[in-house]
C-alpha cells in the first residue's frame, strides 16, 4: 500500500505533461475544426476539396506517422530557417511540435464531427431565420451554431477524451527534454529499472483513467449547461460514440 | 538523364531498401491476425455482455469499458511485457534452484535460465494479440449494440418456426447482426491498421523503423554524402501509404456492407 502512494506520487510531475499537451491543442483544434466543417459544407468547389482532403488525410493516417513527419521536416528545416533566426530551441521543442502535431490531427477528427453535425441541423430552422431576412452571419451566431454545438457535444467529449489518450505517444515520436516525461516515459522507466510491469503501467493506466473521469463530469456539466432550454436535461450517452 | 535514372533504380533496389520492402509483411500480418482476432474477441465480449449469469456480464462490460478506458499503446506495451514475464515466472519456478537465485543480479528473470529471449516473431505474434484484445474490446461494443439492433419480430419469427435457441442464435440473430456491425467494424478496422504503426516500440524492425534508418543522413566514405536527412521524404511516404490503405479499406468495407445487405431492405438499416 506504501508502495502503490509513493508510486503515484512518482507519477504526480509526469501527467501534468500529458495535461498540458491536450490543454495546449483542445482551444487551436477547435477553432480550426469549425473552419474545417465550414470548409467541408462550403459551396466553393475549392474550398471544399481542400478541407475535405485535409480532413480525409488526417484522419487516415497515424498519429505516430505524423509526429515523426512534422518533426523530421522542421529538422529538415533547421539549418536553413530556425537557426538564422535563432528559433530552433523553441520550433522543435517537444512541448511546441508536440501539441502543433495533436491540433493538426484533433482538427481533422473534430472536423468530421462538427460537418456531421452541420448536416444535422434541422432545415426549417434555417429555413425560418431567412425567412426572418436575417444575414448569413446571423443565421449562423443564432440558428445554426447553437445547434450544432449541442448536437456536436457528446462526440466532442469523446474526442477529447481521445486526444488525451494520443498525448500518451507524443514522447515515444519527440526526444524527452531533461526531466520533462510524460506517464508513458516515466512508466517505461521505472519499468527498465526493476521489471515491474504490474505496478508501473497499471499506475500509469489509472492516471489516464482518473483524467478521463474528470474530463466526462467536466464536459458533463457544460453539456447540461448547454442544455439548459430543455424541461428534462438529457443525460449524455456516450456508449455507440465511443469510436473516433 | 540517364544517369539519373540509373541512380535512382539503384538507390531505389539497394539492400536496405529490399528490406524495408520486406517490412511491410510484419505490418501487413499484424493488421490481419490482430483484426481477426478483434473480431473473436468482440464476439466472446458481446456474448459474455449478453449473458444470463451476471458475473460473466460483469467479466464482458469490465473488459470493454477498462480497456477503452486506458490509450491503447499503455495496454500495447504492457501486455507483451506482461506475458513474458507471466512465462518466464512459471519457468522459474521450474527451473531455477536456490543457488541460481542466489547468483542473479539483476531483478528479473530470477534466475539466468528463466529468461525467454523474445525475438521479432514472438514479439509481432504477441502485438497482434494485444492489438486483437484492445480492439477486441471497441468490437464487443459494436457487436453488442447490432446484436440489439436486429428487429425482435425476425428472432420471434424464427422461434415461431420451432428453432431452438442455438439455431435462432446462428442461423438469424448473428447473421443479421452484420448488416448492423459492419459501419462500426469498418471504424474498429482503420483504429487497427493505425495502430500497426507502433510495432516498432515493440523493437520489431517495421516500416516506421526503417524509414526512420534510410532516411537519416547517409555518408558513405568512398563516395562522400549520398543524401542528407532524408527523414521527412520517407515519412511522407509511410503517411501516403496509409492514406492508402484507408481509401482501399473504404471500398472493401462498401462492397462487403452491399453484400451484407442483400435481401434486407433499405429502411431496415
Amino acid at each position: 500500500m506504501d508502495r502503490l502512494l509513493t508510486e503515484i506520487g512518482l507519477f504526480a510531475p509526469a501527467v501534468v505533461f500529458n495535461i498540458y499537451f491536450a490543454a495546449a491543442s483542445i482551444p487551436l483544434g477547435f477553432v480550426m475544426a469549425v473552419f474545417l466543417a465550414l470548409g467541408k459544407n462550403s459551396t466553393n468547389p475549392l474550398i471544399s476539396r481542400l478541407s475535405r482532403g485535409y480532413i480525409y488525410a488526417f484522419r487516415g493516417s497515424p498519429l505516430f506517422i505524423q509526429f515523426f513527419m512534422v518533426y523530421s521536416l522542421a529538422l529538415s528545416f533547421n539549418v536553413g530557417v530556425w537557426k538564422p533566426l535563432g528559433i530552433s530551441w523553441f520550433v522543435l521543442h517537444p512541448l511546441f511540435i508536440g501539441p502543433l502535431v495533436l491540433v493538426l490531427n484533433t482538427a481533422a477528427y473534430t472536423a468530421e464531427i462538427f460537418y456531421g453535425a452541420l448536416r444535422a441541423v434541422p432545415r426549417g430552422e434555417v429555413e425560418a431565420a431567412r425567412a426572418y431576412g436575417m444575414s448569413r452571419r446571423q443565421q449562423f451566431r443564432h440558428v445554426i451554431w447553437p445547434n450544432l454545438i449541442r448536437l456536436a457535444w457528446p462526440a466532442y467529449t469523446n474526442e477529447v477524451v481521445f486526444l488525451f489518450h494520443a498525448t500518451a505517444i507524443v514522447y515515444f515520436a519527440l526526444p524527452v527534454i531533461g526531466q520533462q516525461k510524460d506517464l508513458m516515459i516515466t512508466a517505461k522507466e521505472l519499468f527498465e529499472r526493476d521489471y515491474n510491469a504490474f505496478l508501473h503501467f497499471s499506475v500509469a493506466a489509472l492516471y489516464f483513467l482518473a483524467v478521463s473521469l474528470v474530463v466526462f463530469f467536466l464536459f458533463g456539466l457544460v453539456y447540461q449547461r448547454l442544455m439548459r432550454h430543455l424541461p428534462a436535461t438529457p443525460g449524455m450517452r456516450f456508449a455507440p460514440k465511443w469510436i473516433r | 538523364m540517364m544517369d539519373d535514372v540509373n541512380f535512382w533504380l539503384g538507390y531505389l533496389t539497394n539492400g536496405k531498401h529490399l528490406t524495408w520492402y520486406a517490412s511491410f509483411q510484419f505490418t501487413i500480418f499484424a493488421a490481419v491476425v490482430g483484426g481477426s482476432l478483434a473480431v473473436v474477441f468482440g464476439l466472446i465480449g458481446a456474448t459474455l455482455k449478453n449473458s444470463r449469469f451476471w458475473p460473466l456480464r460483469l467479466i464482458g462490460s469490465t473488459y470493454s469499458s477498462i480497456v477503452r478506458g486506458v490509450p491503447d499503446v499503455l495496454f500495447f506495451l504492457f501486455f507483451p511485457l506482461a506475458f513474458e514475464q507471466g512465462v518466464e515466472w512459471v519457468m522459474a519456478s521450474q527451473v531455477c534452484t536456490p543457488d541460481t537465485i542466489a547468483a542473479q543480479s539483476a531483478a528479473w528473470p530470477p534466475c539466468k535460465e528463466a529468461n525467454w529471449f523474445l525475438g521479432t516473431p514472438e514479439y509481432l505474434i504477441l502485438a497482434s494479440v494485444s492489438l486483437g484484445l484492445v480492439y477486441g474490446a471497441f468490437a464487443t461494443n459494436v457487436i453488442h449494440g447490432a446484436m440489439r439492433s436486429v428487429p425482435r419480430g425476425q428472432l420471434e419469427a424464427a422461434r415461431a418456426y420451432g428453432m431452438t435457441a442455438r439455431q435462432v442464435l446462428w442461423r438469424i440473430h448473428i447473421r443479421q447482426m452484420w448488416i448492423y456491425a459492419l459501419p462500426g467494424l469498418s471504424n474498429v478496422w482503420m483504429l487497427i491498421v493505425k495502430a500497426t504503426s507502433l510495432l516498432s516500440l515493440l523493437q520489431i524492425a517495421d516500416i516506421v523503423l526503417w524509414a526512420d534508418r534510410l532516411g537519416a543522413p547517409n555518408f558513405l566514405p568512398a563516395v562522400g554524402l549520398v543524401h542528407e536527412d532524408w527523414r521527412w521524404r520517407y515519412y511522407l511516404v509511410l503517411f501516403v501509404f496509409y492514406i492508402l490503405v484507408t481509401l482501399v479499406s473504404e471500398r472493401a468495407f462498401a462492397a462487403l456492407m452491399r453484400r451484407a445487405g442483400r435481401g434486407i431492405l433499405v429502411e431496415a438499416r
